[in-house]
């Protein structure tokens, strides 16, 4: 129904492009289609013959054509995109890693710009670059590769297949970030409170959505990895992508943005609407024989699903929150939320993993094989379609739906059973409702908990959200509606009549305008045809996938906390069982999944919500830079809170700590082997260890405080190393006075992209100093040290050299030094080159000079770099002006500007020793040329306008320096050597200052270097 | 080895004990000292050590008695010293060993007399060795090796207590000296400095009175620092001192004293005979000797290049380099002597391509403007009494003593 909804309404809207509506439409086609099975709970043969039918039908019209339009926009995607994006473009097709990159680049320049177009352009852009990678135009190749897996493997499939789908839910995601980005951009503050304006209502629905697309996402996030890794070839590499994903997904929706188009881009974006079909259809397929394959899904997603669910509900309360200060209260209820998520998860785990062994190796057989049955994934669409309708008319369809989706009622039907009663009341509501609904109510869900605690909203108020939702036709109005309903329930709430009021008798508000959704909608989908498929699509997911959320909550104030901690042991056991058994690609999957994504939650909520509540404020208010993950952060913090508690109960076992620790050695292990692919990943990957030691260690900490049981040595203060979480690509320095904050450290991610801006800024020297310097403080902060890290620290000495900012080049080179010996590639040769002639001519320290040079390997005594500077150490240490000058010249790299250093020093000293040993006379002429005076910079221009340069120059100096002209009978200048013997001196230094370090008077710095 | 019974064991360390108790009361210091060599491996401590591995209570036959339990903070680590050492577990011992050294400088602080000294010079000794052994195996754990860092400012600690005024100011040198190794060793050679300050700027005490052998080793490490410093004539007078009063049967430490002094003679054009070279296996500088005699660059150049890594490693390559100049010198002085024995009256003018040339024939290739540049280096610096006159591209020589000898007089700079 949802997805009905979102079609007619892209029609309605998209009208101008009705390709594009076209291509909306399949992709929501592909999602229902997936509802559709669902509700119908065929069987799995049932199930994949369905799927061939549709296919066929799809690809014919619909896929097909489809797919030519959108290349057809292309070009003004591209267009938009342009500069940075370009890099971002090329990268991409490369390695998963780096097109998340890119990907986000151009999402970050975006974020930038209020246009919500140039937003939506990009995301279309990735999406873009996805399909042109594919060397088929056809839209269903790829989905075939999906689908085309055997018996075996269709645990597996309906992994991909959901992968597929999870990908245009990424995309759609990645839309609405940029309308909530957009939003936020312009109205910061109100962006994440309620606010009464309509654009904010507009914004809280697409939010709403948002995160409800994130959840399907993180569902199919995982299939979308798998997908990605089929791909690939590498199947172990699809996890990393996947275990990336998760990273970001969890927090903020601009990251998993970033991945799932990564995701999507790999595997080919045409999958992502087909793949929806099959996703849909495996839920759907509880029945028996599909079991297996079913189960799978659910586990998968149920480790993501614990977060999404997590972040949804976050990013409820946290609206709630900014909106009205009574509901701040709901972090309670979030931590329910999550544990039971967790109890779920695991049994759903179990099956998972064990799918996954089966599936993995087939899995990378299988990809791409089958071109033919990619077709199926067109077919749910036209199913879905039926179905949609059936849908919204029969409400109790849809309740099997949600728990089915939610996967955790099946996998451990004992715990849910009971609490879901009360869910199955309030979600039919939800359900039979399209998006609008479900949204609602979960918001009331949450303020009723947040407020009451006890959680129950009143069930006359859902009826009465049902009912008032029951008036709207279209999507539009039920935004509208939604957004009306919040303001009345937000309103209720506040006043504290939500309970007493009588909702039955409530008079219905007349439905509002649904221009104003429209605009809404404009304004964040602005249009360019490419995007708005995707943007709907999103949407449509969103809704479906929303309703097991509310159960959820239900479920959580029914439990009481005891049970989290019962369910998470659980949940550890399972961990371990897998562990064993599982092959190492599987074992890698379930770490990553352990690991990161666990440890993420812990550590958020320890640091955000614990430590300092009063950041969220800031974080809401979302500066245009945290774009879409000022959005996800508040919803993290939310799901921290959430997750804090369980992640007490986890981290209180040292066992647990330990065996965490092990599995994220294990983990790095494996990383290892696959290092080479992915260097990124990797990190992600490491990062995520981190994370979660530290994660650890917080709660530790806390734990202490609060209960004193545990020693302080138990601490691992390793782990306290910060993980960022900010996204911004520009930061001023700022010598820490305190523990560094989170959310104010960038991710390595974003610290590459600050690197490769600063690297192209244009800006003064002072500018990209102190952007460096930030850079290397979120690096040492977070405890970075690999090639990046190099990176950084030899772009800043480099930058230092050519402004000659020596103090800060040995900074950076004592720390080269030590980086270098740890072994981590970078310019190596070329700083000791750089070393070297520091330490010649600048400290004068034989000691040192000797110590260095002995230290030097024979491979570094045959670089050149190396050798010149050898050789310049030679020239000076004889005097030999004639050849340091000649050195000077032919300079490899920027031991120019070390040797600049000494130029003057060494024209006096070559000066000194010509007045005392040239008689009579030498001619000025052949001190310019010996002393390199207007050379500085060869150039092409005739040698006689060059040496009168140098010449004029070299007169000057020599005046300066109280040297004793003549003329001779030709008027050539001649150098009188005997009078200039006794004369010579060293000229004050203009900008002499009393503290002796002129580039300290910072009037004078900043003279120097803006120029 | 076999285990001794309980009671040997027991025997062994009441002996120990009271061998200790008995130095301190007679102020015996030799075999005070002796109990404390425990890198001496001498079978006594080692079959004391094997005894206390044995006999695990040690400590309670340190309390069982005033004589020794007075003397506890000094014994109880000393006995965990034995038995780490033993074990071969050389951090421990370490960490044992310097409490220990750290009680018995208390001890040692307040006897009046200087009694006691040889025992200090023991613990100094043992600890620099014992701190580079468990240095060695830090680094083979992979942990950074700091043991001599740390025994390097026990020492200073120890040199504190040495360097007042009074009896036990003769010992200062001792320490000194085993922090000079350390320092040198660790590479933080200035941190010599304040320790020399120390030493030479007390009046009180006459430097002669200091022992033979702590002179000798001093004035070496100074010459050496010297030597980095490249003050060549103050290098010379404190590693010639060295060499006169060394021990001349010590022949590794008079080679180690002429590594140094070699390289500051010859930059003050003082060369060797051969066959000192020879007799103390110096070989690596005959060429260097050889290049300067005949103003032989590239022989100069081969020899530094062959032997680059030993030089720079002990750190007189920059010294040795410096020998161009002479060399230069010399083969300009040919040159000259060539010229004259031709044209005696235009012999003092020596024009810049026959130099270039004579050093094309050394396949030294250098064009004219860096040989010129050579040789008003070599006026500058007064190596060649004279001046160039770059018109006419000659160098005009003075007609007396147009290469003034050095004559232990360092090369102007």
């Amino acid at each position: 129904m949802m997805n009905q909804a979102t079609n007619t309404q892209t029609l309605a809207s998209l009208d101008p492009n009705s390709v594009e509506s076209r291509y909306v439409v399949n992709a929501s086609q592909g999602q229902t289609s997936s509802y559709v099975p669902s509700t119908a709970g065929s069987e799995a043969a049932s199930w994949n013959m369905y799927r061939v039918d549709n296919h066929s039908v799809e690809n014919g019209s619909f896929s097909n054509s489809t797919y030519h339009h959108v290349q057809q926009t292309e070009p003004s995607t591209r267009t938009v995109q342009d500069g940075s994006n370009a890099a971002s473009l090329a990268t991409s097709s490369s390695l998963g890693t780096t097109n998340a990159q890119p990907d986000y680049s151009g999402y970050n320049s975006y974020s930038n710009s209020t246009d919500p177009y140039s937003y939506g352009s990009t995301g279309y852009q990735g999406y873009y670059n996805g399909y042109q990678q594919q060397p088929n135009p056809s839209y269903s190749q790829p989905v075939g590769a999906y689908q085309n897996t055997g018996a075996p493997y269709q645990p597996l499939s309906s992994f991909p297949n959901t992968g597929s789908y999870a990908g245009p839910a990424s995309y759609s995601s990645t839309y609405y970030n940029p309308g909530d980005y957009q939003t936020a951009g312009g109205y910061p503050s109100s962006g994440y409170s309620h606010q009464t304006t309509t654009w904010n209502e507009g914004n809280y629905s697409n939010y709403t959505t948002h995160q409800y697309s994130n959840y399907t996402p993180d569902t199919t996030g995982a299939y979308a990895s798998g997908n990605a890794a089929t791909n690939s070839l590498h199947y172990q590499q699809h996890y990393k992508q996947w275990s990336d994903y998760y990273n970001p997904t969890e927090v903020s929706c601009a990251p998993g943005t970033e991945n799932l188009s990564i995701a999507s881009k790999s595997t080919q974006v045409s999958q992502v609407p087909g793949v929806s079909g099959g996703y849909a259809t495996s839920n759907s397929q509880a029945p028996p024989s599909f079991t297996p394959s079913w189960r799978p899904e659910p586990s998968s997603s149920q480790t993501p699903s614990l977060q999404p669910g997590a972040t949804v509900t976050g990013g409820y309360d946290s609206y709630w929150k900014h909106g009205a200060s009574s509901f701040q209260n709901q972090h309670p209820t979030p931590v329910q939320q999550h544990f039971q998520k967790a109890l779920d998860s695991k049994p759903s785990y179990d099956n998972f993993q064990e799918q996954q062994k089966t599936a993995c190796p087939q899995g990378l057989n299988l990809q791409y094989p089958v071109a033919q049955q990619s077709s199926q994934s067109y077919q749910p669409p036209l199913q879905t379609v039926q179905s949609v309708d059936t849908r919204r008319v029969s409400k109790v369809q849809i309740q099997t739906n949600p728990r089915i989706a939610s996967n955790l009622p099946l996998g451990l039907p004992k715990m849910d059973k009971d609490g879901s009663n009360n869910n199955t009341t309030a979600k039919p509501a939800y359900i039979s409702v399209s998006l609008t609904k479900p949204i609602e109510k979960v918001l009331p869900n949450d303020a009723a908990d947040s407020v009451l605690k006890v959680g129950m909203f009143p069930k006359s108020l859902k009826n009465y959200v049902e009912r008032a939702l029951g008036q709207c036709e279209d999507e539009k109005q039920m935004a509208a509606c939604q957004a009306v309903m919040k303001e009345i329930i937000t309103k209720a709430t506040n006043d504290g009549t939500l309970h007493t009021r009588d909702w039955d008798a409530e008079p219905l508000f007349p439905i509002p305008n649904a221009d104003m959704v429209d605009k809404n909608s404009n304004l964040q989908n602005p249009i360019p045809v490419s995007a708005i498929p995707k943007y709907k699509s999103p949407t449509k997911r969103s809704k479906s996938r929303w309703e097991p959320l509310p159960e959820e909550k239900l479920l959580d104030k029914l439990d009481p906390v005891n049970s989290y901690a019962a369910k998470y042991s659980s949940w550890v056991h399972v961990n371990e069982k897998d562990r064993k058994p599982a092959g190492a690609s599987s074992e890698g999957k379930t770490d990553i999944m352990n690991s990161i994504r666990f440890p993420l939650m812990e550590q958020k909520s320890a640091s955000k919500t614990v430590q300092r509540p009063v950041k969220r404020q800031r974080l809401a208010d979302g500066n245009a830079a945290d774009n879409g993950d000022a959005s996800s952060d508040s919803d993290k913090e939310q799901n921290l809170t959430a997750y804090y508690s369980g992640a007490i109960a986890l981290a209180n076992t040292p066992e647990e700590r330990k065996r965490r620790e092990n599995r994220s050695k294990r983990f790095e292990k494996v990383q290892g082997n696959r290092a080479q692919i992915n260097h990124f990943k990797a990190k992600n990957a490491g990062s995520g260890n981190l994370y979660a030691r530290r994660a650890s260690a917080m709660v530790l900490s806390k734990n202490f405080e609060d209960g004193g049981s545990r020693a302080v040595e138990d601490i691992d203060w390793d782990a306290l190393t910060v993980k960022g979480t900010c996204q911004e690509i520009e930061k001023r320095y700022l010598r820490l006075t305190s523990a560094p904050d989170p959310s104010t450290v960038r991710p390595e991610e974003v610290l590459e992209k600050a690197l490769l801006t600063v690297q192209n800024s244009q800006k003064n020297y002072l500018y990209k100093c102190d952007q460096l310097k930030s850079i290397r403080q979120d690096l040492t902060v977070q405890r970075i040290r690999n090639q990046l890290t190099v990176k950084v620290y030899e772009t800043h000495a480099r930058l230092s050299l050519e402004v000659g900012d020596l103090p800060e080049y040995n900074q950076c080179q004592s720390q080269l030094k030590i980086l270098y010996g740890e072994g981590i590639e970078g310019c190596h040769m070329e700083f000791s080159a750089y070393h070297l002639l520091c330490v010649i001519m600048h400290s004068n320290n034989n000691r040192d000079l000797l110590s260095s040079m002995s230290r030097l390997s024979d491979e570094a005594k045959k670089d050149k770099a190396v050798q010149h500077a050898l050789a310049v150490r030679a020239a000076v240490t004889s005097g030999n002006y004639v050849m340091f000058f000649r050195l000077y010249k032919m300079a490899p790299n920027l031991n120019t500007c070390l040797m600049d250093l000494y130029v003057e020093k060494m024209r006096y000293k070559a000066v000194g020793c010509m007045s005392r040993s040239y008689r009579p006379q030498v001619p000025v002429s052949y001190i310019a040329q010996v002393l390199g005076f207007g050379s500085g910079m060869p150039t092409n221009e005739g040698s006689d306008e060059k040496d009168s340069d140098g010449l004029e120059e070299c007169v000057d100096w020599l005046k300066a320096h109280g040297a004793c002209l003549v003329a001779d009978s030709n008027g050539e200048m001649q150098l009188d050597a005997k009078a200039s013997s006794s004369s010579l001196y060293m000229p004050e230094p203009e900008d002499a200052v009393a503290h002796g370090d002129a580039s300290l008077a910072v009037n004078d710095f900043l003279t120097r270097t803006s120029s | 080895m076999a285990y001794p019974s309980m009671g040997e064991a027991h025997r062994r360390i009441t002996d120990y004990l009271n061998n200790f108790s008995d130095a301190v009361s007679d102020q015996d210091v030799a075999s005070l000292a002796q109990l404390f060599s425990f890198s001496s491996n001498s079978p006594s401590l080692l079959s004391l050590a094997d005894a206390l591995n044995f006999f695990q209570d040690a400590n309670r036959l340190i309390k069982q008695s005033d004589k020794f339990s007075q003397f506890g903070e000094i014994l109880a680590p000393l006995f965990r010293l034995l038995q780490s050492y033993r074990l071969g577990n050389l951090v421990d011992a370490y960490h044992a060993f310097e409490k220990f050294a750290n009680a018995f400088i208390q001890e040692f602080r307040n006897w009046e007399s200087s009694w006691a000294l040889q025992a200090l010079y023991v613990i100094a000794y043992e600890i620099r060795v014992l701190a580079e052994r468990a240095d060695r195996e830090l680094a083979s754990n992979g942990k950074s090796p700091e043991k001599l860092k740390g025994a390097g400012s026990f020492l200073m600690k120890v040199f504190g207590v040495l360097a007042g005024k009074g009896p036990k100011r003769v010992g200062a040198l001792y320490v000194t000296c085993q922090l000079f190794k350390i320092y040198f060793k660790l590479g933080t050679v200035h941190l010599c400095r304040s320790v020399i300050r120390s030493i030479e700027t007390a009046r009180i005490f006459d430097f002669e009175e200091f022992p033979r052998r702590d002179k000798v080793t001093y004035m070496y490490y100074t010459g050496r620092l010297e030597v980095f410093n490249e003050n060549f004539p103050a290098a010379d007078h404190k590693l010639s001192y060295a060499l006169t009063h060394c021990n001349p049967l010590r022949e590794a430490n008079i080679r180690m004293i002429l590594k140094y002094l070699i390289p500051v003679k010859l930059s003050l054009g003082i060369l060797p005979n051969a066959w000192l070279l020879e007799k103390y296996n110096l070989l690596e500088y005959s060429n260097v000797v050889q290049a300067l005699k005949r103003g032989d660059l590239r022989l100069l150049r081969h020899a530094l290049q062959e032997h680059e890594d030993r030089f720079l490693r002990s750190g007189v390559y920059l010294v040795l380099e410096k020998l161009e100049l002479q060399v230069y010198q010399r083969l300009v002085k040919k040159i000259y002597i060539i010229q004259k024995q031709k044209d005696p009256s235009k012999a003092h003018q020596l024009k810049l391509e026959v130099i270039v040339k004579a050093l094309k024939w050394l396949e030294m290739d250098m064009d004219l403007d860096e040989v010129e540049c050579i040789m008003t280096i070599l006026i500058y610096k007064n190596l060649v009494k004279g001046y160039f006159a770059h018109k006419s591209k000659v160098v005009v020589l003075s007609k007396q003593d147009p290469f003034p000898k050095l004559n232990g007089k360092p090369v102007n700079s």
